[in-house]
C-alpha cells in the first residue's frame, strides 16, 4: 500500500485514526458490559503459613471450600457461607459428576478446628477420601 | 504497507497522531492494574481424610498406628505423640525423626486448637519423610 506517490511535493497524508479509537473503545466497553466474569472462589483468608509439599505440577482447580477465621464455609465470594448441609448437597452432586473429585480446603489459620473437622467429615461421608490443604509459602 | 516516506524524498511527511491510541492504552492498562488482584504464592498439603469410625476399623493387632493427636493440655495447644507432649512443630519434627516413615501417620486435630497449628503437624509429617499421611477429625 502506498500512501504517498512520489513526485507530488509538500503534500501530507495524515491517517485519521479517531474513529477507529472510537470503534475500538466502543467494542472495549461492549465486552465489559456483557462478559460474565469468573466467580472468585478463592476468599480471603490468612492461609496457614507453611511452605506445603512443593509439588511442581499443574492441578485441576476442582471445588474450593473457603473457611474463613470465625468459621464461615464459603464456596464462592459471590455468594453467601452455606451451612455444612448444604455443602455436603454440593459435595454429593460434584461426587455423582466425577468419581474423584479435586476439592481444596482454604482455611483460616486462626479458625478453630472445629469448623475443619465438620468440614473433613461432610467430605468423607460424601466418600471424598483425599484433599489438598492450601498454605500460604512464608517469604 | 509503507507509512513514512523518508525526508529526501522530495520533503513529503507523514504524520501518524498516535494520541489517541495512547489514551486508550493508558485506559486499558489503568483498568488492568486497578482490577488485578495480587494473590501471595500458595501451595498445598495432600493427607488422606478419614473419620475415627473408619481408622478404627482395623483391629491391634494388624498395626499399631503412630498417631499425632493435636490437642489442648492445660488451655496450650499441643502435639501428642505417645506419651509425649510438645508445643511447638519443631519438636514434633525432631521426634516424628525418629519415627519409622514406612509405617504412616495419624494426625488427629481435637476441639480447641486452631487451624494453623494442626496443619503444622501434617507439615512436619511430610518434612521428616512420612509418604502417607492421614488426618482424623477427633470426636
Amino acid at each position: 500500500m502506498r500512501f504517498s506517490p512520489h513526485g507530488k511535493r509538500d503534500r501530507q497524508l495524515l491517517l485519521e485514526l479517531t474513529s477507529m479509537v472510537d470503534i475500538v473503545f466502543l467494542l472495549i466497553i461492549f465486552f465489559m458490559v456483557t462478559s460474565e466474569f469468573a466467580r472468585d472462589a478463592r476468599a480471603e483468608v490468612d492461609l496457614p503459613l507453611l511452605k506445603g509439599e512443593q509439588v511442581e505440577q499443574s492441578e485441576e482447580a476442582g471445588l474450593f471450600i473457603n473457611i474463613d477465621a470465625t468459621g464461615n464455609i464459603i464456596l464462592s465470594t459471590s455468594e453467601s457461607p452455606v451451612t455444612i448441609a448444604q455443602l455436603s448437597d454440593r459435595i454429593q452432586r460434584l461426587v455423582q459428576q466425577e468419581s474423584s473429585p479435586k476439592v481444596t480446603l482454604r482455611a483460616d489459620r486462626n479458625a478453630s478446628i472445629i469448623r475443619f473437622n465438620a468440614v473433613i467429615r461432610a467430605l468423607n461421608e460424601s466418600g471424598v477420601s483425599s484433599a489438598r490443604i492450601a498454605t500460604e509459602v512464608p517469604k | 504497507m509503507r507509512f513514512t516516506t523518508r525526508q529526501n524524498r522530495g520533503g513529503k511527511r507523514l504524520i501518524m497522531n498516535m494520541t489517541s491510541l495512547i489514551d486508550v492504552t493508558f485506559l486499558l492498562l489503568v483498568y488492568f492494574m486497578v482490577s488485578t488482584v495480587m494473590a501471595s504464592p500458595e501451595d498445598r498439603l495432600r493427607p488422606t481424610i478419614r473419620t475415627q469410625d473408619e481408622s478404627a476399623s482395623g483391629s491391634d493387632a494388624d498395626f499399631q498406628p503412630q498417631i499425632v493427636d493435636v490437642i489442648l493440655v492445660a488451655g496450650v495447644p499441643t502435639y501428642r505423640l505417645g506419651q509425649n507432649d510438645m508445643t511447638t512443630a519443631s519438636q514434633l519434627r525432631d521426634r516424628l525423626s525418629n519415627l519409622p516413615a514406612d509405617l504412616g501417620v495419624f494426625i488427629r486435630g481435637g476441639e480447641g486448637v486452631s487451624v494453623g497449628f494442626t496443619m503444622a503437624a501434617i507439615q512436619a509429617a511430610r518434612d521428616t519423610g512420612f509418604e502417607q499421611v492421614t488426618y482424623v477429625p477427633l470426636e
